[in-house]
């Protein structure tokens, strides 16, 4: 279960390169020419939506809604299925003489029951998807990141020149450097 | 390249920063309740003893503690489950359909709107349950086979449309509350300071980071949810008025019914709303957040949407005269000069008349004036729920059967408890979960174009 892996944890990194903005703008233009100077880019941390970002750092498009439309499909088909077997199959009532098939008045818990299950689906799998579960610790590598501060989080490949790394996101407005081993960081 | 509007009025004023808008939005949570809280609180927990003395005599000596009889079968009880559903609306429309819409204003105030959606249709969902009599015997509404006592539920009633409808509008809005939540909750854990709260705030805000990646499904998530919570919406107050609409009682039986029961919930959920957010954006001091633009904005809905009501009103009145039909002119006429006309020009003056006054700039942008139009607007709802209700029952096709009715001291009580539920919870809300939705605030800071 990756939601639970705590080698995915950055707590478990061998050595990332932390940098830490607090505008938006030079943050996207610091992610561009880290991008453009073909750096692969662990993840960006934002306090609030900075949109496009997810763009440059090559972040493949959500499927939340192909998955939005699968749950949709079975909720529809249960609902469906449920309604026939109670009101057809089990045990037909006669109302008003009128014939026990599908009928116009089945479609709000039809309705109803597609839209319950496309919500808490998705919801779902955008929880396990992101990794959150009630209960997990969290990741912080800045404890303003929820706050007003923007962080870069670039993992050390081999072959990665890491001065060049730091000067690029110093020339781009960052406002510290930080280097994590383990879990523990320090300050360049 | 992105630009700074020149001409756009601000969203939020006074020149702030993310790190202002964190310490605004969380000093009430941060620091101890202040005076004006603690005496809201109590006020509000003296209502829901009230409620609680009104339950306990409802279940102990039976449903004859209220006045409803054989022909006003449905009383005070639907009409607060209709006033606190159609509260529950102006939520979910302000957190979806406005946000379909690129309507940036809601970020202010979508947070709180949401959290009265959901109490309000807690109060609301109280009434069918408890009208009942058995309450012990709820579950029976649900789909369950026939060796529970009774047989399959009927697919054919709106009284079993209205639980699926109710219950999937509360579950779809909590979880639309609730992930709108995390970032803020998460933002809060890094603010706190005492284990206890480090725990329960971590606890729900589920190890969130903040990730790039998690922001884009984040906004997918919420867009998509909005396009389901649209409809959903839409259906849940047509549903609520087919439970009058599919009867052949005279001032029921109308095909208006769902267009105007909508517009009605918006009308009286924006009027909720508003009352709430005056008070709220004057005691914790929220006025740059909650300005002046965000209430003209949400006047004139309560303006279009009166008037959209009113306009129901007037054409139910035509189509009795133009139907032919003589039992449905006399509901109309007997509704407007019967024994309640008084509910039925409170009705008239509250929904249609008054809203009027915001035609001017000034009514629209006074919190004082604007705050005693949304009491007005709730209780020209509450009325229009007991006129269409009331009115259409005590004077049915049996003249024999005709009689007056008015709520008992219990059924009085068990209204106004429902404040005190509505409050407590809206109270304890604005203690320990941000009122203002900090993620989405901080992106419109820079009034980008």
């Amino acid at each position: 279960m990756g939601i639970l892996d705590k080698k995915l944890s950055l707590r478990n990194r061998s050595k990332m390169l932390v940098g830490v903005w607090e505008d938006e703008d030079k943050l996207v233009e610091a992610t561009s020419a880290l991008v453009h100077d073909g750096i692969h880019i662990h993840d960006i941390y934002t306090p609030y939506p900075v949109h496009g970002l997810e763009r440059i750092i090559g972040a493949r498009r959500s499927r939340l809604a192909r998955v939005a439309f699968l749950c949709g499909l079975v909720g529809f088909t249960l609902m469906t299925t449920m309604i026939w077997y109670m009101y057809v199959l089990d045990w037909p009532v006669n109302v008003g003489n009128k014939p026990v098939r599908f009928t116009p008045s089945w479609i709000p818990v039809m309705f109803e029951g597609t839209v319950l299950c496309t919500a808490y689906g998705m919801g779902f799998i955008f929880f396990w998807r992101n990794r959150l579960l009630m209960g997990v610790k969290n990741d912080l590598l800045d404890e303003r990141q929820t706050d007003d501060r923007m962080v870069i989080a670039i993992e050390c490949v081999d072959g990665m020149n890491e001065s060049d790394v730091l000067n690029t996101m110093k020339s781009n407005g960052a406002v510290e450097l930080r280097e994590l081993n383990h879990g523990v960081q320090t300050t360049i | 390249m992105i630009h700074d509007s020149l001409i756009r009025e601000r969203l939020v004023t006074g020149d702030k920063t993310a790190a202002d808008v964190t310490r605004d939005i969380t000093r009430p949570i941060l620091n101890q309740p202040t005076k004006s809280w603690k005496i809201g609180f109590t006020l509000s927990l003296i209502f829901l003893g009230i409620f609680g003395i009104s339950l306990f005599n409802t279940i102990w000596t039976g449903i004859g503690v209220w006045n409803i009889n054989k022909t006003v079968m449905w009383g005070w009880d639907i009409t607060n489950f209709v006033f606190w559903v159609g509260i529950g609306h102006a939520g979910t429309l302000i957190s979806a359909v406005l946000l379909l819409f690129r309507q940036k204003w809601r970020m202010s105030i979508n947070r709180s709107a949401e959290a009265m959606t959901i109490f309000a249709v807690v109060c609301a969902a109280m009434f069918p349950v408890f009208h009942m009599g058995r309450v012990w015997v709820g579950y029976w509404a649900l789909p369950l086979p026939n060796a529970f006592g009774s047989l399959w539920v009927n697919f054919n009633s709106p009284l079993l449309w209205d639980v699926f409808a109710i219950s999937t509008y509360f579950s779809v809005s909590l979880l639309f509350w609730y992930i709108g939540l995390i970032p803020d909750i998460a933002t809060i854990r890094d603010k706190v300071k005492t284990k206890t709260a480090k725990f329960w705030y971590g606890f729900f805000s589920m190890g969130w980071t903040g990730s790039t990646r998690t922001w884009a499904r984040y906004e997918l998530i919420s867009l998509i949810l909005a396009g389901l919570s649209t409809p959903l919406v839409l259906s849940v107050h047509t549903i609520v008025s087919t439970d009058f609409a599919t009867s052949i009682v005279p001032g029921w039986h109308t095909t208006i019914f769902p267009p105007y029961f909508v517009a009605g919930a918006i009308f009286s959920g924006f009027g909720m709303v508003a009352t709430l957010l005056i008070v709220a954006r004057k005691v914790m001091n929220y006025e740059n957040y909650i300005t002046i633009g965000h209430l003209e904005a949400m006047t004139k809905i309560i303006m279009v949407t009166g008037s959209i009501v009113g306009i129901a009103y007037l054409t139910e009145f035509f189509i009795a005269w133009y139907s032919g039909v003589e039992y449905e002119q006399y509901a109309f006429i007997n509704r407007a000069t019967g024994p309640y006309w008084w509910a039925y020009w409170s009705m008239m003056s509250c929904n249609l008349i008054a809203p009027q006054v915001f035609w001017f700039k000034w009514a629209r942008t006074t919190p004082w004036f604007i705050f005693i139009m949304s009491i007005v607007v709730n209780v020209g709802m509450w009325f229009e729920r007991f006129v269409i209700i009331v009115t259409s029952l005590h004077r049915d096709y049996l003249p024999s059967s005709w009689v007056m009715y008015s709520g008992s001291l219990t059924e009085i009580g068990l209204f106004l408890g429902t404040f005190g539920i509505f409050f407590t919870c809206f109270f304890l809300f604005a203690k320990y979960m941000p009122v203002i939705n900090m993620a989405e605030v901080k992106t419109i800071l820079r009034n980008r174009e």
